[in-house]
């Protein structure tokens, strides 16, 4: 037992000189904290989403970085744990973070009073507090991207566009994550059925959500829904799919909210030719057309490696690619307000609040932040699963601006 | 060789009953103590912020040692009970606006009735059924309160907090939450310490050796077990408040499963039945994943391409972290304690082997 | 309100489900009853052999049949080894001692299994076809009937192994007594070895059937948490008691969603089978098919 002993001792004494070790030299670059989700109950969309930002990073540094300064995405795997998010985001301040990319929406709430205190900027894009939506209230969290509030203002009016313009006196189906995310929707949800007159009945998915025979049998037999819209995570979008198909309920009439929409979920269902016609709602935008997306696999191709596997999850990857764009944008008006890139991360919340007009060539919607709207106005895309891939099936559309203005003014 | 044990000639009960007989445990307690003191002011705030993290780990920890180590107990909720004493503290704070002091004892207590109700089945069932029944008890306790707006405090479940305030100043840096935890970290040690030693602590041991036996000599081994799964709760309530404080918000997704099986983990590891081996549990399970993380930024680019670090380091982590735990259960099953002792005794007699 | 043919399509479908539950609750009835051991990382076995066939399946493009056998020997040989190197050494050990190597255990293998295989969901398409089977409002899918067949086919396997077979009641006699068994010339640990490498095999088919149905990726571990209320209320060791354990929580997850469910707002799926589970504790904690056991001091 003593040798275990030793070794233990020495074991210890060499971990405390790898921390020691840690003191990197800082270069001529902008840090920005990057959390993310590899091992934990949302890995299947982290290993897509961050190397897709990982990517855009590349690209921006390979052409000069922002103002001369390169830039270092620095990624911490949170596990979508909430000490190791706030350790994580210490971690990144002790960098010289300029902004916090956060991952999740638990980390989300504990962060903010935080990153309030600290003055730094951290976004939430499609996830976490709808409320944050109101920048006055939150002047440090950016959304940057449709809340659930939007998506659930979207899914209704794409609902309402397919039933034939009117909702009055139609049946929809809510079924969701039974968790808060899951719930959060409810409110707006509750707001439209009275201003649009149609029923609403609830069915909630206890996680893991791997089941759900039941409630599908009751959307589709006994309530009879004349639409379903569902937000779903992890495993249970896919279940969704085969559940409704086998109860014979056309997928053409069922839209999702954008965590249940991926190429992962469309596979685990079966194959696209299981789940054709299904909608899903998209913060961005879908497959590999866009101009951005083909300038990273000429940067591979320069480097002689073919284009990262990762890319061919489209849904996940894009997304990714996004929030790196736009969190670029800020630091770009950031560098430019102030002249030089020695800027604080108080600049780059004020460089968020300057993005308009950025839209990566229909990548990124027509976003306008400002110091009251953090989430830039909360556009949606829907696509289609058709014929083996994603197909646009709108343009990028908000829904209920004034309800969910007036609802962010009650309820944040 | 370093100092003598015999020698020191008590004049009183209490000097024979004391905590540290010893001058020189006194000397390494104060040194302890002055560490911990100069800690916050050496360090960058980041260091501090893990010691934050550990401090309020460690008491979770002591908890559920108490109940495992000390009483022979399993208990697979000891996450959920932290939901509830931050529940309680959170809706006591916001709601009714009461200070610090109060909501932490108040969620303390509410998460010890919780955990006397769910001790219950323990004067029934044993090992592996309690453990299962703890089970459905962190479960019902999450769905519970992630179903009521009125303890969840609405549709997110999550409740903002403010900042503890202290004669007026508002704890928010993180040093100056160090001192906020550290307080409490104290004197759930000093309050372990002495549990332990106690009528009451003697108790569990017994209870833990030979339950049977421990009846037929006297105890109530009703009282006792419901006992101990009450003050592991309240541990664990507390823990659950400092969380809250620390944070500034309670969410229940900060206390799933995942964190009962990392508290087991940790006096696994660390060593059950033991206070020190609480503490190092509890240290060596919040610093893993951040001396992995570490090494592998330093290290790992000798061996593999960043993109494949960024994948790489996470999985490591859970391997690293069931890894770890199985090793320790085959080789040390007394952990980190039993290696600490190991050398302790080494050195008490050296340069002599025994 | 209350609906005759909804209420047949939900028992159709409890009944289902719930014997694809049982088909994971067997590997853990398997070892508990040979060696005593519980195994917390049942859902990590499964999830394992079903990265296993579809890696195999789309990294080596092998076919079907030659994924499904590779899977099966693998993890056999995988219970062999676990048992061996982990297990072995842990006998006699306070319980909470290998329910803690078998977490740790659980984690190695969900940080492993997506390093290996890659962390993307895969589907796992079995060689027969997808439309349900329809008889009149019931619809019966052909993955769950498979996965309904197979348990019920352990059933009978292994319940004539335990009662007729020379190493079945070997088997038997090694968890009743193990001194006694030795002293009889059984080897013992051979004995547990054959017992990790049986609950290997149900995995492996448990990991196909579910695979097939859910997709194959980390998150195919979590079904591990349906077992324990399968198996406290059927008994811990008993194999029959695994299937009827599974058909009462498939039945009362489905009717609790159809009826509850509306009531209270949702979510009482998951709830309602371990109520059922802390009230079985209360009153038989063996459950409905257990053997008791008797403490002696």
């Amino acid at each position: 037992m003593l040798k275990l002993s030793r070794l233990f001792g020495g074991a210890l004494a060499a971990a405390a000189l790898l921390a020691a070790s840690s003191v990197l030299a800082q270069k001529k670059e902008i840090v920005i904290g990057l959390q993310c989700d590899r091992t934990g109950p949302t890995q299947t969309v982290g290993v897509f989403l961050c190397p897709g930002y990982h990517d855009y990073i590349a690209l921006v540094n390979s052409k000069g970085g922002v103002g001369g300064a390169q830039i270092r995405a620095m990624e911490i795997d949170h596990e979508y744990k909430v000490p190791s998010a706030v350790e994580s985001y210490e971690r990144h301040k002790k960098e010289g973070a300029v902004l916090i990319s956060i991952y999740g929406t638990p980390q989300t709430q504990a962060l903010t009073q935080r990153l309030t205190e600290d003055k730094i900027a951290g976004t939430s894009p499609g996830f976490g507090t709808a409320a944050a939506a109101n920048g006055d209230r939150y002047p440090y969290i950016f959304p940057i991207a449709a809340t659930y509030w939007s998506q659930a203002a979207g899914a209704v009016q794409f609902a309402k566009d397919k039933l034939g313009g009117s909702l009055k006196g139609k049946k929809i189906a809510y079924l969701f994550y039974d968790n808060p995310a899951g719930r959060e929707p409810l409110p707006v949800l509750e707001a439209l059925v009275k201003e649009e007159g149609f029923e609403m009945r609830t069915f909630a998915v206890p996680p893991p959500g791997v089941e759900m025979g039941a409630q599908v049998l009751d959307i589709v037999q006994r309530f009879r829904a004349d639409f379903v819209i569902a937000h779903l995570f992890g495993r249970s979008p896919s279940v969704s799919i085969k559940e409704l198909k086998r109860a014979g309920y056309p997928l053409s009439k069922v839209v999702s909210f954008v965590w249940g929409a991926s190429e992962a979920d469309i596979t685990a269902a079966g194959g696209w030719a299981a789940a054709e016609g299904y909608y899903g709602i998209q913060f961005a935008g879908v497959g590999s057309d866009y101009p951005v997306l083909k300038e990273i696999t000429e940067m591979y191709k320069k480097q002689g490696k073919p284009a990262p596997k990762e890319m061919a999850s489209t849904v996940f990857y894009n997304r990714g690619v996004l929030i790196a764009a736009i969190h670029v944008e800020a630091i770009r008006n950031a560098v430019k307000a102030k002249g030089g890139t020695n800027i604080t991360p108080h600049d780059v919340k004020l460089g968020f609040e300057r993005i308009k007009g950025f839209t990566l060539g229909g990548l990124v919607p027509p976003l306008e932040i400002n110091n009251v709207d953090h989430e830039g106005g909360g556009w949606v895309q829907v696509f289609q699963a058709k014929g083996g891939k994603w197909v646009k099936s709108t343009e990028w559309f908000k829904a209920y601006p004034t309800l969910l203005k007036r609802m962010l003014a009650t309820h944040g | 060789m370093f100092h003598r044990e015999s020698g020191y000639y008590k004049t009183t009960y209490a000097k024979d009953m004391a905590l540290y007989p010893l001058p020189v445990a006194r000397w390494a307690v104060a040194a302890i103590v002055l560490l911990l003191c100069i800690a916050p002011f050496a360090l960058h705030e980041y260091y501090v912020s893990i010691l934050n993290l550990i401090l309020v780990a460690t008491v979770g920890a002591l908890g559920l040692n108490i109940l495992v180590g000390y009483t022979g107990q399993i208990s697979i909720g000891h996450a959920a009970f932290m939901s509830v004493g931050a529940y309680t503290a959170a809706n006591l704070a916001v709601k009714l606006g009461w200070p610090f002091w109060v909501t932490l004892p108040a969620g303390g207590l509410m998460a010890a009735a919780i955990g006397a109700i769910v001790g219950i089945p323990s004067l029934r069932i044993k090992g592996l059924y309690l453990a299962i029944a703890t089970l459905a008890a962190q479960l019902i306790i999450e769905w519970t309160i992630n179903h009521t707006p009125a303890i969840s405090g609405g549709v997110q479940a999550s409740i903002e907090v403010p900042r503890p305030t202290l004669f007026g100043t508002e704890l928010k840096t993180q040093t100056q939450l160090y001192w906020f935890l550290l307080f409490f970290a104290v004197l759930a040690v000093v309050g372990t310490l002495n549990l332990v030693r106690s009528r009451i602590g003697r108790a569990f041991i017994a209870i833990r050796d030979q339950d049977i036996a421990a009846e037929i000599i006297g105890i109530n081994i009703f009282r006792y077990k419901l006992l101990s799964f009450a003050i592991s709760s309240f541990y664990a309530g507390v823990t659950g408040v400092l969380y809250t404080y620390y944070l500034g918000i309670a969410n229940y997704e900060q206390f799933t499963i995942v964190t009962s099986i990392d508290y087991l983990a940790m006096i696994i590891i660390g060593g059950l039945g033991s206070i020190l081996g609480s503490i190092l549990g509890a240290i060596f399970v919040t610093l893993l994943p951040i001396a992995i993380r570490l090494g592998m930024e330093n290290w790992g680019g000798l061996l593999f391409s960043a993109a494949d670090i960024n994948n790489l380091i996470p999985n490591m982590r859970l391997i690293l972290f069931g890894g770890l735990i199985i090793l320790f259960l085959v080789l040390e099953p007394e952990g980190l304690n039993r290696l600490w002792r190991n050398i302790r005794s080494y050195f008490r007699v050296w340069p002599f082997s025994y | 309100m209350f609906d005759w043919g909804f209420t047949l399509v939900l028992l159709t479908n409890g009944v289902l489900i719930g014997l694809m539950y049982s088909l994971i609750a067997l590997g853990f009835v398997l070892v508990y009853k040979a060696t005593d051991a519980i195994n917390f990382a049942q859902g990590e076995f499964v999830m394992l052999a079903g990265f296993i066939i579809a890696g195999l399946l789309f990294l080596a493009g092998a076919p079907f049949w030659v994924s499904a056998i590779v899977a099966v020997l693998g993890m056999v040989a995988f219970g062999f080894g676990l048992e061996r190197i982990v297990l072995r050494p842990l006998i006699g050990r306070p319980i909470i001692a290998v329910i803690m190597a078998t977490i740790g255990l659980a984690s190695v293998l969900r940080g492993a299994a997506p390093l290996f295989f890659g962390a993307e969901t895969r589907a796992l398409t079995l060689p027969i076809s997808d439309e349900p089977i329809v008889l009149g409002t019931i619809t019966l899918p052909p993955v769950q009937l498979v996965g309904a067949l197979l348990s019920l086919a352990f059933l009978g396997a292994f319940t004539w192994f335990f009662l007729k077979s020379r190493m079945g009641v070997a088997m038997r006699a090694v968890a009743d007594n193990q001194q006694v068994a030795m002293a009889m010339g059984i080897h013992v640990e051979r004995y547990f070895a054959i017992a990790w490498g049986l609950a290997g095999i149900v995995s492996a088919l448990g990991g196909l059937a579910w695979g097939a149905l859910l997709g194959v990726d980390v998150h195919l571990a979590l079904i591990g948490l349906k077992v324990f209320p399968v198996v406290i209320l059927g008994g811990l060791d008993s194999i029959l008691g695994a299937i009827v354990g599974g058909l009462i929580v498939g039945v009362v997850e489905n009717l609790a969603a159809g009826y509850l469910d509306p009531l209270v707002g949702g979510g009482t799926k998951d709830f309602a089978p371990y109520v059922l589970m802390i009230l079985m504790l209360m009153v038989r904690p063996y459950g409905i098919f257990g053997k008791a056991r008797i403490e002696r001091v």
